[in-house]
């Protein structure tokens, strides 16, 4: 698998088909088993430890999702002989990661933007990559589908996002098999959570955005739909009383969290993430309520990416736009901004000649 | 200079090295809105910029863009729109929710006010006075491009010595509408549409998406408001009073003062109904 070249996975696959799962864990016992696991504090044993990624998936899985208190202690005990081994020769991602500085120091060159309406979530994403200074790939794909009805927003370092939400595909798809039924959004989000944690204070940039519908029929759904749309209006602005009155009314539903590789989650109705992202927050919070359509929220989302490409130099090219609802993703055709925005140019030149003539 | 020696010494105050400094400029520092926000001692906001060398002898560091404001203007077929914030921030305190940030240079011209106020609010008083002493020599009104000028000139000679001011000169000649910024760096633009401070980012998405060249006075204007409420609902460092003027061609007139909490009530309501 293209996942086990990256990672040279194939001796911990065939180490973990013998090894027995211990029972799945829920959030919590992942934290706990991570906390006592890792040694956080020494700097220099993360960087050997994530560099040497062969030797390190024997000793501690725990990077993985898998819990293994068995394996814990030996992976305490034998991180010393990987201090004093030579120094490994790079992976080439790590590398280049380190020569090539983010273009801001917190903001990460993209904008993703995501929110929940009754008709589901709606993300959308530019598509451009850049590499300090250098438009790298003007059509590349930020919004990556992780299973059927969850699709997640990358932003950070292209290269870190790709393999965590793989990572994360892998996870998710394990806990089906296991479980017979899908994991949660807000499962899933904090499992990568959990995965990324033990990278905080390292140069790992990934910050995500998980757009899902949760497990249920629509027809639960719909019910209390009604209830919902009223208290939607009066409280559109306290995230934290919907979430309960939602938590109360049903399990199902869409769902919208985002995930930060400093260890950020936060579940909302609304996100977006990027060095673009004020541009289109100000559009977003001007038009995004909950009772929007499903055109005028793909108008909506399609104009906030294209005011942020028009402003910040990292976002640009085209766009992206997907739809979540309880039957799936879909995914609308991407569209060049370049378009729109001659459009635009026209319009104002047009407009401009009209007013001098009166 | 004389600004250099009352801005350090004694008046700690109004240093831009202590936390009290009363001005625009807020917590955010030159990197950028993500910035945690916690210098290294709790009480100082003297930002370190990477970009330039940081100055040993206690003259403070430049404060580059990302003023703690929001102010923007725009021009149209019926002249200048100019709407800003009203909140003072020392750090992360706010000092003040009203407080005005267009200084009224002459009845034609007005000048917007973002970064160190100390700054902005002396600068321009001296520009009021040279534009002044112009129109008295040359019986004429002075241009809004000779104005920016004049004021560009008298900020770039203390270039580097830590000014902080970010400043649009909006007013009404013979050639029309005129929108200039300028500001402490030594720029000096000409455009159509300026946002300025740290809420600057959230306004300019929505003066783009609504800015046309052919608006109604009332329609700009609501854009203005609009754009200012955006900006202050997200930024942290803008707030209090959306202050809106229009600049015509017989000169200024100040059209409205809102409330931000007023006009979040007032968009809510109209998203409902």
């Amino acid at each position: 698998m293209a996942l086990q070249d990256i990672c040279n996975f194939q001796s911990v696959f065939e180490d973990r088909l013998t090894t027995e799962y211990p029972a799945v864990p829920h959030g919590k016992k992942i934290a706990s088993n991570y906390v006592s696991g890792l040694p956080f504090s020494n700097n220099k044993s993360l960087f050997h430890f994530y560099i040497p990624v062969a030797e390190y998936l024997d000793e501690s899985p725990i990077q993985f999702g898998q819990i293994s208190t068995v394996q814990n202690c030996s992976a305490v005990s034998s991180e010393d002989p990987f201090l004093t081994s030579s120094s490994l020769p790079t992976c080439l991602p790590f590398a280049s990661s380190q020569s090539v500085p983010l273009p801001f120091p917190m903001a990460h060159g993209t904008t993703t933007l995501a929110f929940m309406f009754q008709g589901g979530v709606m993300a959308a994403a530019d598509t451009r990559s850049s590499c300090s200074g250098l438009v790298a790939c003007p059509a590349s794909q930020k919004i990556l589908p992780i299973h059927s009805h969850l699709v997640g927003l990358t932003s950070g370092t292209s290269a870190d996002c790709a393999l965590w939400k793989r990572i994360l595909a892998r996870e998710l798809r394990l806990y089906q098999l296991r479980h017979g039924r899908r994991l949660s959004t807000s499962g899933a989000a904090k499992l990568l959570s959990h995965m990324l944690h033990p990278f905080k204070g390292t140069e790992l940039c990934v910050a995500a955005t998980l757009c899902g519908w949760d497990g249920g029929e629509q027809k639960n759904f719909v019910d209390s739909t009604n209830a919902k749309v009223s208290l939607a209006k009066d409280e559109r602005f306290s995230f934290s009383q919907q979430c309960s009155i939602r938590k109360k009314m049903n399990l199902s539903g869409p769902r919208l969290f985002y995930v930060c590789s400093d260890g950020t989650r936060l579940r909302g109705m609304l996100f977006s993430v990027g060095s673009g992202s004020p541009y289109a927050y100000s559009i977003l919070d001007q038009g995004v309520h909950w009772g929007l359509t499903v055109d005028e929220a793909k108008s909506i989302a399609r104009e906030a990416v294209y005011r942020a490409t028009y402003r910040d130099a990292y976002s640009g090219n085209c766009v992206d736009m997907y739809h979540i609802t309880s039957k799936g993703w879909t995914r609308r055709n991407r569209e060049d901004l370049k378009e729109e925005y001659y459009r635009e140019k026209e319009r104002r030149k047009h407009e401009k000649t009209e007013s001098l003539k009166i | 200079m004389a600004l250099a020696s009352v801005l350090s010494g004694d008046s700690a105050d109004f240093s831009f090295d202590s936390s009290q400094s009363f001005a625009f400029g807020g917590g955010p520092g030159p990197r950028g809105l993500g910035l945690e926000g916690t210098p290294e001692d709790s009480l100082s906001f003297s930002v370190k910029n990477p970009l330039c060398v940081g100055d040993d002898d206690g003259v403070e560091r430049k404060i580059e863009f990302l003023h703690g404001t929001t102010t923007l203007a725009f021009k149209f077929q019926h002249g200048v729109i100019v709407a800003v914030d009203s909140r003072a921030t020392a750090g992360s305190y706010i000092a003040s929710q009203t407080v005005k940030k267009v200084i009224e240079i002459n009845p034609y011209l007005l000048g917007t006010m973002a970064g160190g106020a100390a700054d902005c609010s002396f600068w321009e008083r001296l520009l009021a006075r040279q534009c002044r002493i112009y129109e008295l020599r040359n019986k004429e009104r002075i241009s809004v491009a000779a104005a920016s000028k004049l004021l560009a000139n008298m900020v770039y000679q203390y270039k580097g010595m830590g000014l902080s001011m970010g400043t649009m000169v909006c007013g009404w000649d013979k050639r029309g509408p005129g929108l200039y910024y300028v500001d402490s760096e030594g720029n000096r633009v000409c455009g159509d549409l300026f946002a300025v401070g740290s809420g600057s980012m959230y306004a300019y998405g929505v003066m783009d998406s609504g800015v046309r060249h052919d608006l109604t006075v009332e329609e700009a204007c609501e854009l203005g408001r609009r754009a200012i409420y955006q900006a202050t609902y997200r930024d942290a460092y803008s707030g209090g009073q959306v202050n809106l003027y229009h600049v015509h061609s017989e000169g200024w007139t100040r059209i409205s003062q809102d409330d931000v909490l007023v006009l979040h009530h007032q968009y809510k309501d109209q998203a409902m109904g």
